[in-house]
């Protein structure tokens, strides 16, 4: 730690020296989408004469300083899929130059985020996976329900959970240790469905991007990855809807200014519609007296966004999102409703202090819950789960140079946690039960990041993050020091290197190998201490030609503090429940590949993942082994080989074609090793077959590959533009397995009575898939 | 646009149904597993009910996927473990348990090992098991027989303007000590398959006072069983942990779970010693 402190303190000191530097003089402003007013995220600013340039911020703000000149200069604005824009301007103190940015010719759609691979190259970023929403549109998916989240797991180092589902985990790390940010806000149950659908609704979102390491200072508070989407601030130029109606759900966006650049909103919202098909269902046989029904079920999105621009140096920005699954059953005498959602809001405020210097305040309100009521005539049962945040944070940037910036900033969150509230009994109150805990904690971290260009080939950022957290009775506190370092080997090579060291104070509960909603979230105490990792990562990329770029990183991710359950964990209304947590350790490596083409008529990418992670030195935990004894266990994510294969085909302004092919090695299974009879007691029904489950997910799954096809036509009417996307889901028909079950079989014999009876003769595997061969279509418009 | 979005649903609509259709295909099939070497272990159960004979089932476990043995003359050699001494203690007496076959018929249980003196009704203390096996692998284990705890009443009530009724069963818990229960609930005979059969400890009340309900079920006339097991923790925890690694075969929504026994010794055994309390009421279905 001594080691790494120093050198940090070093480069603040030479960011104090670099202030007393000769005169400058700085220039800055916002870059938009010319069409609708969005801020570019990413965009290049660059004065070419003079070998100068800067990227626009997460908020689309850029700033520039350079030595003071009596002569013109030009700046150059470009993005991909825009025509690059000039401005000649004569620089005097405080200028401010915002531009707005045309479509290029040959992409009709808006490409929301896209590095150049030569930014890419030139930043100390690695780790770092982003998709655009236009991608994330075109992709195929699952019944036709384009998912941004769904589109970022095509990408290396980023193993999905279950056939069709939304967990991610990254880089070997737990399915709760992804933090994931809708502006800015925390989304703690990031699915609907049991997580075969995510809660981001692709026509509502701006841009996703998603680091699995090198993480820069203001992220923490998870251990494996952190994905961060942002909402569409809303088409300041005029009044526009986006919809589609797909198989299952249907969407509608609207989105215009309320006063002409200067201020706009956008409102979103999504809803499924299978429980119309079931109530229809149940009609038809209502008379029917063997018919049992079928329950509803439905989930429903609304996003919504306004900004406001106060002034020249001020903008304002208030989000949300409110997400439910709903699951009913309403019967003669037994009701039962199960609902589920995430609310989120989002108040920010935007301040140039001046042009080098930039505030982003937040507030941020999360929230999560599930509740169960159960009603049976005269009794009541009712369960329920929260998780509520209240955060304010603040990030300033500080423009020192074009060779320097630094960032600071800190936040404070107020976290309240219902754990389990369970309240059961009958309505006159002679029998009652009730249970749960609930906790308060308070988690703050203050952080600075120093990035700074050493020469013309080396660049380095790094930072330094202080967290903590406290529920009342105990503290738990750390530095999280972060670096990443870019070298240009050449100007077609460049090698970096990252280190990063994360904390996670919030804790998953959850028992089963799919996400659901009743997963709750529990905080560190005096007997559940956070988590941590430490992450390095090695990576090269490599311009091979002006089209095509090869990456390459390897890395390992050490994990502490990992939590476990306890064999046969009882975690249903459970007082005691830290009794049933086991920690351990772990630990994750891997190399991955990709190669990304991103521009022309034909792009897409091909990655590679090779990849191992390990869990161990749980004591209380079957094989309780030391993890140096080889007593460690995969997880059942640790996927070996996972390769995807994602083309996009431009063929005419009215038809896209997309392909993608995964490949990957099986998932891991815990199947019992031997079996037993168990006669029970009397009036106890006979066993012939009970598991005897001994080391934990030693049998791997059939490997997995899958072939989806996507076509989109598209319609140019007089107002507007729509079009019918076709999905074929795994169109080779590879029957992928989606779980497995054990089935003794049975022989009939017949005793000398006559009477027959049933022996066992044999255990057989059983491969249950998702889907065969699926089609699916869905109409979207825009206008 | 509206003509437009009306063919858009038709073809949705179309779709729908060739999705629906398809889901009519196979997507089960059948595979080939290979799991690793597994070394059979034994599995004791022994349940002592104060006045009933002591008896012990000694069995062998198997690789999961071995085929089962066949009906002949060596099936029940193939899944007992014979000759291994067994004795269980209590109050300063030995109780040797021969190794022979009894079956209770009124029970439907088989055991291979016995000793024909009643269980002594002693709930001050322990009995002491200690089995050696033919290879010199030994197995103990500890128990003490708990009280019964009485139900308090079985109460039945009819939907309205229905002719099935419900059966609602109230039992008292001590609150000042910890306990765990079994409850069953048979239909018609205690050769049926239970209704119902589950474990629970007594944190899931307030003050003391706990029921089970049916859902509207048993028509005037019926007999219900009513069972309530009064168990130790250990027996909790075995019959909790068989029941998870029973129904968590291939459940993608449960967590396996490997068996939780009260056993020690040098045989890595898996099973259960322990007591068996019960109060149990027979009632008729009357309006």
């Amino acid at each position: 730690m001594r080691n790494f402190i120093l050198p940090a303190i070093g480069l603040l000191l030479l960011f104090a020296t670099s202030l007393s530097a000769q005169q400058r003089l700085t220039v800055s402003g916002e870059v938009r989408d010319a069409a609708d007013g969005e801020t570019l995220i990413g965009a290049t600013v660059a004065i070419t004469a003079l070998g100068i340039g800067a990227t626009t911020n997460e908020y689309g703000f850029y700033s520039l300083t350079l030595p003071a000149t009596a002569d013109s200069v030009t700046l150059e604005f470009s993005y991909v899929g825009y025509q690059t824009a000039y401005r000649t301007v004569l620089l005097q103190a405080g200028l401010v130059v915002n531009v707005e940015l045309g479509a290029g010719v040959q992409i009709e759609e808006v490409v929301v985020k896209a590095n150049s691979f030569r930014e890419k190259m030139r930043s100390t970023e690695m780790s770092v996976e982003e998709i655009s929403v236009r991608q994330a549109k075109l992709l195929p998916v699952l019944l036709g329900e384009s998912d941004i989240i769904k589109a970022i797991q095509l990408k290396p180092g980023i193993p999905s959970g279950s056939e069709g589902t939304t967990g991610l985990f990254v880089r070997g790390g737990g399915a709760d240790q992804n933090l994931i940010l809708l502006d800015e806000a925390v989304v703690y149950n990031a699915s609907h469905l049991f997580g075969f659908f995510s809660t981001f609704n692709t026509d509502a979102v701006k841009d996703l991007k998603l680091y699995k390491g090198g993480f820069p200072a203001q992220y923490g508070g998870r251990l494996s990855s952190v994905i961060d989407v942002k909402l569409k601030e809303g088409n300041a130029k005029k009044f526009a809807a986006t919809g589609g109606i797909g198989l299952i759900a249907s969407r509608l966006t609207l989105e215009g200014p309320i006063q002409k650049d200067k201020s706009s909103f956008m409102v979103s919202g999504r809803r499924t519609y299978f429980d119309l098909i079931t109530r229809g269902i149940n009609a038809g046989n209502k008379d029917n007296p063997d018919y049992s029904p079928i329950p509803d079920y439905y989930f429903y999105d609304l996003n919504t966004k306004i900004n406001y621009k106060l002034g020249e140096k001020d903008h304002l920005y208030v989000s949300g999102y409110f997400g439910r699954d709903k699951f009913g059953f309403d019967g003669d005498f037994f009701d039962f409703t199960f609902d589920w959602g995430n609310a989120t809001g989002t108040a920010r405020w935007n301040h140039v202090f001046n042009p080098r210097l930039f505030a982003n305040t937040t507030f941020t309100y999360s929230d999560y819950q599930y509740n169960i009521r159960n009603k049976v005539t005269g009794f009541s049962f009712d369960l329920s789960s929260r998780i509520e945040d209240a955060t304010l944070k603040s990030d300033l940037y500080y423009a020192v140079n074009p060779k320097h910036t630094l960032r600071f900033g800190a936040a404070v969150t107020s976290h309240n946690f219902r754990v389990g509230r369970l309240q059961a009994g009958n309505s006159d109150g002679s029998i009652s039960f009730s249970s749960g805990q609930n906790f308060r904690g308070v988690e703050g971290a203050v952080y600075v990041s120093d990035e700074l260009e050493l020469s013309e080939r080396a660049k380095l950022n790094s930072g330094l993050r202080l967290s903590g957290f406290t529920n009342g009775d105990r503290f738990y506190g750390g530095l999280e020091p972060r670096a990443a370092l870019r070298y240009l080997l050449s100007s077609r090579l460049t090698a970096k290197a990252s280190y990063a060291r994360m904390y996670q104070y919030l804790h998953l509960i959850a028992n089963a190998g799919v996400s659901l909603p009743t997963d709750v979230w529990y905080p560190s105490t005096s007997r559940v201490p956070p988590q941590r990792s430490d992450q390095v990562a090695l990576g090269v990329s490599y311009l091979l030609g002006e089209q095509f770029m090869i990456n390459v990183e390897t890395y390992y991710k050490y994990l502490q503090n990992q939590i476990e359950f306890v064999d046969g964990a009882r975690l249903f209304a459970n007082n005691d429940l830290e009794d049933e947590f086991a920690l351990g350790r772990g630990d994750a490596y891997g190399f991955e590949l990709s190669l990304e083409k991103e521009a022309g008529r034909l792009n897409g990418w091909i990655g590679y993942t090779l990849a191992w992670a390990r869990r161990g030195d749980f004591t209380t935990l079957s094989p309780g082994r030391p993890f140096s004894q080889q007593g460690f266990f995969r997880p059942v994510y640790d996927r070996r080989h996972d390769l995807s294969v994602v083309l996009f085909f431009d063929l005419s302004r009215k038809l896209d074609l997309t392909a993608t092919w995964v490949y990957g090695s099986g998932d891991l299974r815990w199947l019992p090793a031997g079996r037993f009879t168990f006669q029970d007691v009397p009036g106890a029904s006979f066993q012939a077959v009970v598991p005897d489950y001994l080391d934990r997910n030693t049998y791997r799954l059939p490997s997995y590959h899958r072939l989806d096809l996507g076509l989109v036509l598209r319609f140019y009417p007089k107002r507007g533009e729509s079009d019918l996307t076709f999905n074929i889901i795994n169109a080779y028909d590879r029957r992928n397995t989606f779980f497995i079950y054990l089935e003794p079989e049975f022989n009939t014999v017949t005793d000398v009575s006559g009477n027959e009876f049933e022996v066992p003769k044999r255990i057989a595997a059983k491969q249950v898939s998702l889907f065969p061969i699926l089609p699916s279509i869905t109409y979207n418009f825009k206008f | 646009m509206r003509t437009q979005m009306f063919h858009s649903l038709k073809i949705a609509a179309f779709t729908a149904v060739i999705f629906f259709g398809l889901q009519a295909c196979n997507l089960e099939k059948e595979i080939e597993i290979v799991l690793p070497e597994y070394e059979p272990r034994l599995s004791v159960e022994c349940y002592l009910e104060p006045g009933n004979i002591f008896t012990l089932l000694l069995s062998k476990t198997a690789p999961y996927f071995e085929a089962f043995p066949t009906l002949d003359d060596q099936f029940l050699a193939n899944i007992l473990e014979d000759s291994a001494t067994v004795v269980i203690r209590h109050n300063g007496q030995e109780y040797p348990l021969e190794n022979r076959l009894v079956f209770n018929p009124f029970t439907g249980k088989l055991f291979n090992y016995a000793n024909f003196i009643p269980v002594p009704e002693d709930y001050e203390h322990d009995f002491e098991l200690s089995i050696t096996s033919k290879d010199g692998k030994t197995i103990t284990a500890v128990t003490r027989l708990l009280p019964k705890v009485p139900i308090d009443s079985v109460v039945v009530q009819f939907a309205p303007a229905d002719t099935l009724a419900r059966v609602l069963t109230y039992f008292t818990d001590d609150l000042n000590t910890r306990n765990y229960y079994r409850r069953m609930l048979h239909f018609s005979s205690l050769d049926s398959v239970p209704r119902q059969d589950f474990a629970l400890s007594d944190r899931f009340s307030d003050n003391g006072k706990f029921v089970f309900g049916t859902s509207y079920e048993f028509a005037e006339g019926d007999t219900v069983i009513n069972t309530l097991f009064h168990i130790d923790q250990a027996y909790y925890d075995y019959f909790d942990s068989v029941q998870n690694a029973f129904f968590s075969n291939g459940n993608p929504f449960a967590q396996p779970s490997p068996i939780n026994s009260n056993l020690g010794g040098t045989a890595n055994a898996i099973g259960i010693f322990t007591g068996l309390s019960y109060d149990r009421i027979f009632t008729i279905v009357e309006r």
